[in-house]
């Protein structure tokens, strides 16, 4: 589904990824994690099409096309989801009319005919569920206001709204406590099928015990330094990232 | 709707002066007169229907040259005025003692307005203004009887080479008064806004509430956006805050957008629409609010 070969990025002449390397196929969930500016954000970002980075060598592939030629929108309407960080306020614009459009854009992609008004409001129901999203949210402007905890459930909802073949969940479990984050990784497994695939990205060992992941990398200094199974980040929680990245350190 | 049709179905604003009498003030009238009975004094007197579920009436006036309003104290009236000519009007709004206004001003062309509104103790006046071209209005609003209120929505949208201005004065003129301005700009091309804003606090005003904010959005590096609100106290028990900002739409809000499938283009709108729409919900009555939404709209693809 997604092939990422030698993949480096910069901003203003910073070099944050200096050769990725990761293949992600239909089903699977990887984990990526490493330490604090290590470019975990940025890969999210790059993929996604951020205009803030530049691509300086690399390619990638997302279901048989190449990812980096094509605009923002129409990697998503691809199906590549990003859930933000940092989710966004956009003041005046409902939930509701946000989710609208962008549903329709992404049928209308897909040659599909758009939704009705009862359809969509059937889909935002239902979907809405997936995370308990409180049902008034929607009727709100896109984020503004939001908990932390609801502005990261709004992601999820948004993910299954939109049922996207490749999600990166970059660090969707910040800023959660306890229940939020059983809701929030429970909603991402519901949503997980044979057909998707999920990337996490996180420094936390506890939202993994929800989103079991198949494979475990460890980035550092903007490169893929080890790769492992679920336990290697157990390992990571009990014993932190010295005893890996102490022969990268310059 | 168009604006214009909703407009003329409203009832019609003649050039006399118009004063709006509540029912049972003055017996033996016929109600609902409007226009056309015949001015005593030069003033012509509507009496309000009696039915409260009409208790607010809606007058409409396109281009008129002159409009004076007076409601009559407690009673309540709304206004939609539509400027689509390059001419001058003035229009004078009196309300009276617990009187409450609300006029919706839109200008479709270079036209220029001076507005004056007079208010007396515990009335309210409520002014939705949208320039949908470079038009030159003025507003001077005293706050004369204790405990009188107004809100000021004004939406100034600018594009090629227009020139669109706007000066908000707000008296306070006696204490206990509140007023509050948001005025939002969006300019385009090589177009130019400009906001002059001023609260005035008379020296025994005190416990004056007064605010006003101005928000622009410049959309070409040749846009200007001049925006200058001011405050000028001569009391010293007040609250009041005032503010202006110029700025870009928000990159990252249309990256947001654009990852979630939506066009560029799309997304710019829906940031614009965004940030004017929360200004026009307080304009009334709803099919004219529905209209002018859709021509702000339109507008902001054009800019």
């Amino acid at each position: 589904m997604l092939k990422i070969n030698n993949l480096h990025a910069a901003v203003e002449d910073r070099e944050i990824l200096r050769g990725i390397d990761l293949e992600v196929r239909a089903g699977e969930v990887h984990a990526i994690m490493g330490p604090n500016g290590s470019g975990k954000s940025t890969l999210a970002s790059v993929l996604a099409g951020s205009e803030k980075y530049t691509v300086t060598e690399g390619s990638v592939e997302f279901l048989g096309r190449d990812l980096l030629t094509l605009p923002i929108e129409d990697r998503a309407r691809m199906g590549l989801f990003l859930g933000f960080q940092y989710p966004v306020e956009i003041p005046g614009v409902t939930m509701a009319n946000f989710m609208k459009l962008a549903v329709n854009e992404q049928r209308r992609f897909r040659g599909e005919a758009p939704l009705s008004a009862a359809e969509f409001l059937r889909l935002m129901r239902e979907k809405s569920k997936v995370v308990e999203l409180d049902a008034k949210l929607t009727s709100r402007a896109v984020n503004e206001g939001f908990s932390g905890g609801e502005k990261k459930k709004n992601e999820i909802f948004q993910m299954a709204m939109l049922d996207p073949k490749l999600a990166i969940l970059d660090e969707t479990d910040s800023g959660l406590d306890i229940d939020a984050l059983r809701i929030v990784a429970t909603g991402v497994t519901k949503l997980h099928t044979a057909e998707n695939a999920t990337v996490v990205i996180t420094h936390y060992q506890r939202l993994l015990d929800y989103i079991v992941p198949d494979v475990v990398h460890v980035l550092y200094q903007g490169r893929i330094i080890y790769t492992g199974d679920r336990t290697l980040a157990l390992k990571l929680e009990k014993e932190g990232y010295d005893w890996l990245i102490n022969d990268y350190k310059e | 709707m168009e604006l214009h049709e909703i407009i003329r179905s409203l009832r019609p604003i003649g050039e006399e002066p118009l004063r709006i009498v509540a029912p049972g003030k003055m017996p033996g009238t016929a109600s609902g007169c409007f226009p056309g009975s015949a001015p005593a004094r030069g003033v012509s007197e509507c009496i309000l229907p009696e039915s409260p579920a009409s208790e607010c009436e809606t007058l409409g006036a396109i281009d008129p040259l002159q409009v004076r309003i007076v409601a009559g104290a407690g009673t309540s009236v709304r206004l939609a005025v539509l400027h689509t000519q390059p001419m001058a009007t003035h229009i004078e709004l009196v309300a009276e003692e617990g009187a409450s206004i609300a006029l919706t001003e839109i200008f479709t062309a270079g036209a220029a307005a001076e507005l004056s509104i007079r208010q007396a103790a515990s009335s309210r006046t409520h002014l939705t203004l949208v320039e949908l071209a470079g038009a030159e209005v003025h507003c001077t609003t005293d706050l004369a009887g204790g405990a009188a209120r107004c809100e000021q929505q004004a939406l100034l949208l600018v594009g090629g080479e227009e020139q669109g201005l706007l000066t908000l004065r707000t008296n306070h003129l006696v204490p206990d008064c509140t007023s509050r301005a948001q005025v939002r700009g969006v300019a385009g091309g090589r177009a130019t806004g400009t906001f002059r804003g001023l609260v005035y606090v008379a020296p025994d005003a005190q416990r004056t509430d007064a605010g006003q904010q101005c928000r622009n959005v410049l959309l070409s590096d040749t846009a200007h956006i001049d925006a200058q609100p001011q405050l000028e106290i001569y009391a010293d028990d007040v609250q009041c805050t005032h503010g202006a900002t110029v700025g870009l739409l928000d990159r990252d809000a249309i990256f947001y957008m654009r990852q979630r499938g939506i066009d560029e283009r799309q997304a710019r709108q829906l940031q614009l629409t965004g940030f004017v729409s929360e200004l026009l919900q307080g304009c009334s009555p709803e099919p004219l609010c529905d209209a002018l939404t859709a021509a702000v709209g339109e507008r902001l693809k054009m800019l």
